[in-house]
């Protein structure tokens, strides 16, 4: 993978995002029998099938591709809870809908991926909602970004690969904004704010020392 | 902002009108003629490291200063009036590459409160329409090309980034759906 993206998009580019979403645990029912495996990353239980554990997301990707697993999904990614989800998300134009997990978009694209058999039997409607709710999100991102201010921007709920899409942009904005409004009050009480909370203990120290 | 950074230094190199206030011996060759002393009175278009520093210095032992600085024609008045009609029409880049460096120094020199709340809201509607530009990849050509060449050295950067991080997520997305490594 290259890694020049680095300097647009942050300091995660999608690949590693999918690569830290990897790191998740994620149910499966495994086909065969397992010894534990003692990896660095932590302890990987026996296999009995049909009996579920609980594994990381790489090892049960890597596991359903040879064929010993099948991966239950998590309980959210389900058609009619996708459905659900998008129309709260429609009704609320000012909201992010909170029942997404953090790592909601990458885990649906990998799992599609991976395992589209194990989806509940439709994976093209999965597919369909999935594409519609990122659509809706990204409409209330674009709402968002333009309601920018210099000092402050809050948006709850927003997912990790949708936060490193709009990072570096957000983050030229708000710098813009700051350096235009440096020279008036409000900018120049900031940076008085910056700097003290640097040397507020240097000052402090000091008259202690002295006094 | 460092040392070496190229935008730096090219922010520095642009031209500001001056006034002098004193007259200074030898310092015609500013005016393009050398050898003469330079009235009081003359007005010279000088680069904003130089308007800078003469900007702030004084005559040794009064309050009399070197010179007085004016707006610069990318943020005249009349420039003023047509941002605040339509940020997104004006041609910045033609004005002044680097136009909101520009305006920073310059805010840094003088007291201009309007002006800041024009250049803000100005880089704020613009930036809207960056972005909106930058996940567009189809839009660009057919209706965005005079709007995007109109843009400072700033903007191109900021649009380069939304345009970039679209992209590599786009991919991204659309590498696993088609089942590609």
């Amino acid at each position: 993978m290259n890694n020049n993206n680095h300097s647009a998009s942050g300091p995660l580019t999608p690949a590693e995002v999918a690569f830290l979403c990897e790191a998740q645990s994620v149910t499966i029912i495994p086909r065969q029998r397992l010894d534990g495996l003692d990896l660095i990353g932590g302890y990987i239980p026996p296999f009995h099938p049909p009996q579920r554990t609980t594994i990381p997301l790489w090892l049960a990707l890597l596991l359903k591709r040879q064929r010993r697993c099948n991966i239950v999904p998590p309980p959210w990614l389900s058609a009619p809870n996708i459905e659900r989800i998008l129309k709260t998300e429609t009704e609320n134009q000012n909201l992010f809908c909170p029942d997404l997990p953090y790592r909601w978009l990458e885990t649906a694209e990998l799992l599609l991926e991976g395992c589209p058999d194990d989806l509940g039997g439709d994976d093209g409607e999965l597919r369909v909602l999935l594409r519609g709710l990122r659509e809706v999100r990204q409409g209330k991102v674009r709402e968002g970004l333009g309601k920018l201010e210099a000092t402050y921007l809050q948006m709850n709920n927003l997912g990790l690969l949708e936060i490193t899409e709009v990072r570096g942009f957000a983050k030229g904005v708000v710098d813009g904004l700051r350096k235009i409004g440096a020279s008036t009050g409000v900018g120049l009480v900031l940076g008085w704010m910056m700097m003290i909370s640097r040397w507020g203990w240097c000052f402090i120290s000091m008259v202690f020392w002295t006094g | 902002m460092s040392y070496y950074d190229i935008d730096a230094i090219l922010t520095d190199a642009q031209k500001v009108p001056c006034t002098f206030e004193i007259t200074i011996p030898g310092l015609g060759y500013l005016e393009g003629n050398s050898n003469i002393d330079i009235k009081q009175g003359t007005r010279v278009e000088l680069p904003l490291w130089l308007a800078e520093m003469l900007g702030v210095s004084q005559r040794l032992g009064t309050e009399q200063n070197v010179i007085s600085l004016d707006l610069p024609p990318a943020l005249a008045p009349r420039v003023q009036n047509a941002l605040k009609a339509n940020p997104c029409t004006v041609d910045l880049r033609s004005l002044a590459s680097h136009y909101y460096s520009l305006g920073e120094r310059i805010l840094g020199l003088l007291e201009e409160d309007e002006l800041v709340d024009i250049l803000s809201e100005t880089f704020k509607k613009r930036a809207a329409e960056i972005a909106d530009h930058a996940h567009n990849p189809q839009g660009v050509i057919s209706s965005g090309g005079e709007f995007l060449k109109g843009l400072d050295e700033n903007e191109r950067q900021l649009f380069k980034t939304a345009h970039e991080s679209a992209k590599a997520i786009r991919a991204f997305l659309s590498d696993r759906s088609s089942g590609k490594k």
